[in-house]
């Protein structure tokens, strides 16, 4: 069966306030705005108007726990890692200025592992966690807050066709039944001895040995679309125009949010124009490196 | 007289992929008001008629198809899905593979979206079908937190409100419990009674018998074997084959040799141990949100030589429960244990060398490409000798009656032949005690009886548990029976102790059946539940 996300109504949720087309357009022109600048001083509004929207989702702390964590834990993990290797900040800063540098007393093949910390990298690091992010909590609480029911509709409202507005809304709620049909699966390995944690082996060996778990989830997800498209056929889907049986009406609050949203992004634009926007160093911290 | 709403002529049909014909040459006329029940093993050829009939084949599956469906006269050939489908609603086995909407008013509406109603009329409708099945209070209702009855009675109305002349049901009773089963059927009788011609495809032929279908047909190897009124089937129809009233298996089971006795677990006899428990159960609570609690202290313990049936509704947490013992879900309060050790303590690994799970679905856990790989897996992940899982693997497709499917790869077979080689898979791994969920569900009654007796009578294990909807299946294998209701253990003990109290029995959404009343009838003679074959010679 698909699964739908664990959306309910919730109280002075500012998101649930809106129409869910509203939100969808407002999220993308934040997605795309936030995208466009590598600079702090353009990032951090963003990083607030996030927060602000998380506080006020109505999303409690044990509900989004998990997936908070996890979001959280691989944004700061991804982070990390192009700071320790210097990669991805590489296209945005051309110059580097050294704080300190750590070298391996040991060398392997004549190459000596070297960390070298600078400002830049230090920066980007940080520039990178704020702005993914803010992508981040603006996606994760979609799902919370936007009724299942009304995914078609919404799409149906944005102007796409019936088949794509449908196939949309399937596609929403495939992710839910894929984790909930992946989970199953490994319950039913598990109990026949299987353990993932112990998985040892090559790459190749460890890949082979997810069989178990790839085959059964990939199988069930392709029979399971399957019964989708004959419980479809059965009842006469895409045989000519549909009747939406849900009916979304925009309010006032709904055409200011398209604004302020097509405004975020087109003064996004406007500024990359210019030229502002460009990966920014506090002068301070170069100064802290003698730059 | 007016001319039949279906006419089958001369319908052939085989899949692409496949050898040999899945129907052949099959012609019948089925009449307003009438229902026409089809029966026949697993893999018979009773779901590609209904798709030859309802137009997925040849639309959705292609292969040779002949002969001819004619809808109120029409050949059907010609026609596009969206016509077939307003003369003729399907409902599928498994009520979730259809149900589409994730609110029930939704699902119930996406046939007439489709067709582009008016949106008035929509509404109308909608609201005119729930009525008639009596689910109006579920109209709101998010479709994912409904019951397997109410799931099923959904899917129905999604079909009903697009008031197609023609209703197909393809085993809807599999996944229901006995109350929500008798209540689809009551209503599909209803249906019929109002002129709606009804082909129903069932294996549970007992219950089905209860709405007096009009016509049985009953199929073999594509073919039809028998077509005709309901007295007639019983004698043409091997009473081993078809689940009968058990009135009618004992008249007929006079005339032969009565059935060998069954050794039930002949393992934990030989066990020399102490009687101490092999799981026990500690005021077991859990819920999957902290707010609400799907077990409430649940206490028992699961001795050797245990058999016991695991009965109640849809919904009441029975696989929750089980879950418990393979240590899959760790309770929120109290302790379970498995041999004695902590379940908290114990990595499912670990006590599935105790305690082997078969899961309802088998496509969840198929994915070898041999039957034979697939089922040396489990033993191969508890390191078993390499000789001893060789003798593992094929005794378990003795077992299951699949030892020609050893070099068969298991997701190619039928969902009956799938069923088994789950099934296979965890005897393989010769647990010592075997948990099964829903076991019989979606197998014909011959196959599910065979594997019942060769399963009880395994010598490896020391306990068996199984969660059932079938009463029977209590009747006649359990030595112990457990009744969970609302997550909390309703009954525990001898069948004829638990199942002897009808009021107890409907709280829990169970349906007394005639077996059950006939043992119940003849226990002070017997002094313990037998099958009917067996009664017929007391």
């Amino acid at each position: 069966m698909i699964v739908a996300w664990r959306f309910r109504k919730r109280e002075k949720s500012l998101i649930q306030w809106f129409d869910p087309r509203a939100w969808i357009i407002f999220y993308l022109c934040f997605l795309f705005s936030t995208l466009a600048s590598w600079d702090i001083r353009f990032l951090l509004p963003f990083f607030l108007i996030s927060i602000i929207v998380l506080l006020t989702s109505g999303v409690t702390w044990h509900e989004m726990r998990r997936a908070f964590l996890f979001i959280v834990g691989f944004v700061f993990f991804f982070s990390i890692l192009t700071f320790l290797t210097g990669r991805g900040g590489t296209e945005v800063y051309k110059t580097e200025h050294l704080i300190r540098q750590f070298k391996a007393s040991f060398s392997i093949l004549g190459w000596t592992p070297t960390l070298d910390i600078t400002v830049e990298r230090a920066w980007f690091g940080v520039c990178q966690f704020v702005r993914v992010f803010s992508i981040a909590v603006m996606t994760i609480l979609i799902p919370y807050s936007l009724d299942p029911a009304l995914y078609g509709i919404t799409f149906k409202g944005l102007r796409l066709p019936d088949n794509i507005a449908y196939a949309m809304d399937l596609t929403m709620r495939f992710i839910p039944t894929f984790g909930r049909d992946f989970q199953l699966t490994m319950d039913a390995q598990r109990a026949r001895g299987y353990e993932l944690e112990k998985i040892s082996g090559g790459l190749i060996e460890q890949v082979r040995k997810l069989g178990p778990l790839m085959v059964p989830v990939t199988i069930h997800a392709i029979m399971g679309s399957e019964d989708i498209i004959d419980a479809m056929d059965l009842r006469a889907f895409g045989v000519g125009v549909r009747t939406w049986l849900d009916q979304l009406t925009y309010h006032r609050r709904d055409r200011i949010l398209v604004a302020f949203g097509v405004f975020l992004l087109v003064g996004s634009l406007v500024v990359g124009f210019l030229g502002y926007g460009k990966f920014w160093v506090p002068p301070e911290l170069l100064r802290l490196a003698g730059g | 007289m007016p001319e039949a709403p279906l006419i089958v002529e001369k319908l052939s049909f085989r899949y692409r992929d496949r050898q040999g014909l899945a129907i052949d040459h099959i012609s019948f006329a089925a009449n307003p008001g009438e229902i026409l029940l089809i029966a026949g093993a697993s893999g018979c050829g009773k779901t590609t008629l209904i798709r030859c009939i309802n137009g997925l084949i040849p639309r959705s599956y292609k292969g040779e198809l002949s002969g001819r469906v004619l809808v109120f006269g029409e050949d059907t050939s010609t026609w596009k899905l969206s016509q077939i489908s307003q003369k003729i609603g399907t409902v599928l086995q498994d009520p979730e593979r259809q149900i589409l909407g994730t609110r029930v008013l939704n699902e119930v509406a996406f046939g007439l979206e489709n067709l582009g109603m008016p949106r008035q009329e929509i509404f109308k409708r909608v609201d005119e079908t729930l009525s008639y099945l009596s689910i109006s209070h579920l109209r709101d209702r998010e479709t994912f937190n409904l019951s397997g009855g109410e799931k099923q009675m959904v899917a129905l109305a999604g079909v009903l409100a697009m008031r197609p002349s023609i209703l197909l049901l393809d085993e809807p009773l599999a996944s229901l419990d006995p109350a929500s089963a008798r209540d689809t059927l009551d209503t599909v009788r209803a249906l019929a009674d109002g002129g709606m011609t009804v082909l129903l495809i069932e294996h549970r032929v007992e219950d089905v018998l209860r709405i007096r279908p009009e016509r049985v047909m009953f199929m073999t190897d594509g073919q039809v074997r028998y077509l005709g009124n309901l007295p007639g089937l019983s004698k043409v129809v091997n009473y081993r084959e078809v689940k009968l009233p058990a009135e009618d298996i004992i008249e007929r089971a006079k005339a032969d040799p009565p059935p060998a006795e069954i050794k039930i677990l002949p393992g934990a006899a030989s066990v020399k141990s102490g009687n101490e428990a092999l799981v026990r159960f500690e005021n077991v609570g859990f819920g999957y949100e902290p707010e609400t609690e799907v077990l409430h202290g649940i206490n028992l313990e699961v001795k050797r030589g245990d058999v016991i049936a695991v009965l109640g509704p849809n919904g009441a947490g029975k696989t929750t429960f089980v879950k418990h013992a393979i240590g899959l879900l760790k309770p929120k309060s109290g302790r379970v244990f498995v041999n004695g050790v902590d379940t908290k303590e114990s990595s499912v690994a670990q006590i599935a060398s105790t305690l082997g799970y078969v899961f309802q679905s088998p496509s969840h856990m198929l994915f070898a490409p041999t039957v034979r790989e697939e089922l040396a897996f489990g033993p191969s992940n508890l390191k078993h000798p390499k000789d001893q899982i060789e003798q593992e693997v094929k005794a378990a497709l003795r077992i299951v009656n699949l030892s020609d499917k050893e070099k068969d790869p298991p997701l190619a077979l039928s969902f009956g032949q799938q069923k088994r080689v789950s099934i296979a898979a965890v005897l393989a791994m010769r647990s010592r005690i075997l948990v099964m969920d829903e076991p019989t569900a979606g197998q014909d009654y011959q196959n599910y009886m065979n594997f019942m007796d060769s399963i009880l009578q395994l010598p490896g294990f020391e306990a068996i548990l199984f969660i059932t909807h079938d009463v029977d299946l209590a009747v006649i294998y359990a030595n112990r029976v457990l009744l969970i209701a609302d997550g909390r253990l309703m009954a525990d003990g001898k069948p004829q102790d638990v199942l002897r109290d009808f009021d107890r029995l409907k709280a829990c959404h169970l349906v007394p059946s005639s077996l059950l009343a006939l043992n119940l009838k003849r226990l002070p003679q017997t002094g313990r539940f037998l099958r009917a074959e067996a009664l017929a010679h007391i």
